[in-house]
């Protein structure tokens, strides 16, 4: 017998544990990249309104439409799709949210803006929304405005 | 080293994904009106209460109320929605002039801030009233 082969023949095993890291690693990835695809929500200073009377907004889907503020304007966006803040961006903005809303009519609209922004550089989105809910014909289109209640924002 | 460091990781991934980067969202809820036929089209509209916002000057924002034989002013929004609970009329009772379906409209000026257009919003939630929307800004 030869001494390379003291022990009988060689046998060749595959180590499988970092294959198994790897493929958490690749779960967990995806989990993490879906969950921010479907939330789509920008950071927005929203308005605490004191001793607010809100409800909570649920984890149902919903469709957010954000007013950020960017210096002295405002930026419109619907998710993560910016719109142009001019009559065809406003146009545009109507026209994707009746889209959405006529695919399913539950979704709620929830207004996202930055409370330092004059209200009439939300208007547009308002505006935007009830032409979206009057192009659909929908009976009842559940419009939300969020707010962060400032008890809760202060116990985080 | 290795299996600690994996797990380290996997570790640190996993609180990443868990962690909520939005803080608490409420939400204030502001239907549109029915658009359907069923309401009378030769039924009288309710003259709605209006919330007239002023621009913020520092600390303070002018408040009006304003309807058919209303006209007050409100200090700031604690006392908007003590007033605006005042006019509202109780179930069984025959105090107050506005049901809590009474239309209210919040009219900020054009340069006011949301953040005061959405406390005009919550001082009328508070105060009981149930259909509340906003107007075009006054200009």
């Amino acid at each position: 017998m030869s001494l390379l082969h003291a022990r009988g023949p060689a046998r060749i095993d595959a180590n499988m544990t970092p294959l198994i890291d790897l493929a958490f690693l690749l779960i967990v990835f995806f989990i993490l990249v879906a969950r921010m695809g479907g939330e789509q929500l920008p950071f927005v200073s929203l308005p605490e309104p004191h001793n607010a009377a809100t409800t909570s907004a649920g984890s149902q889907p919903r469709l957010a439409v954000n007013v950020l503020a960017s210096g002295d304007h405002a930026i419109l966006s619907l998710g993560a799709k910016k719109f142009p803040n001019d009559e065809s961006g406003h146009r545009a903005l109507a026209d994707a949210i009746a889209q959405r809303i006529r695919r399913d009519p539950t979704l709620p609209v929830d207004v996202r803006a930055d409370r330092s922004l004059r209200y009439d550089m939300i208007e547009p989105a308002l505006r935007a929304i009830a032409q979206a809910a009057s192009q659909v014909g929908a009976q009842r289109v559940t419009i939300r405005v969020c707010a962060l209640d400032e008890r809760q924002a202060n116990h985080e | 080293m290795t299996p600690m460091i994996d797990v380290v990781f996997l570790l640190l991934v996993f609180f990443v994904c868990t962690v909520r980067f939005e803080r608490n969202e409420q939400v204030y809820r502001l239907d549109l009106p029915s658009r359907g036929n069923t309401a009378d089209p030769l039924a009288l509209q309710d003259a709605p209460l209006q919330i007239i916002l002023g621009i913020r000057d520092g600390n303070r924002c002018s408040i009006e109320l304003r309807s058919d034989g209303v006209r007050q002013t409100a200090a700031n929004f604690e006392l908007l929605a003590t007033a605006m609970e005042q006019l509202r009329r109780r179930s069984g009772t025959t105090d107050g002039l506005f049901e809590s379906s009474h239309p209210i409209l919040i009219v900020p000026a054009a340069g006011s801030q949301w953040q005061d257009a959405v406390d005009g919003f919550n001082a009328a939630v508070r105060a009981g009233y149930a259909n509340i929307g906003f107007a075009e800004s006054k200009r």
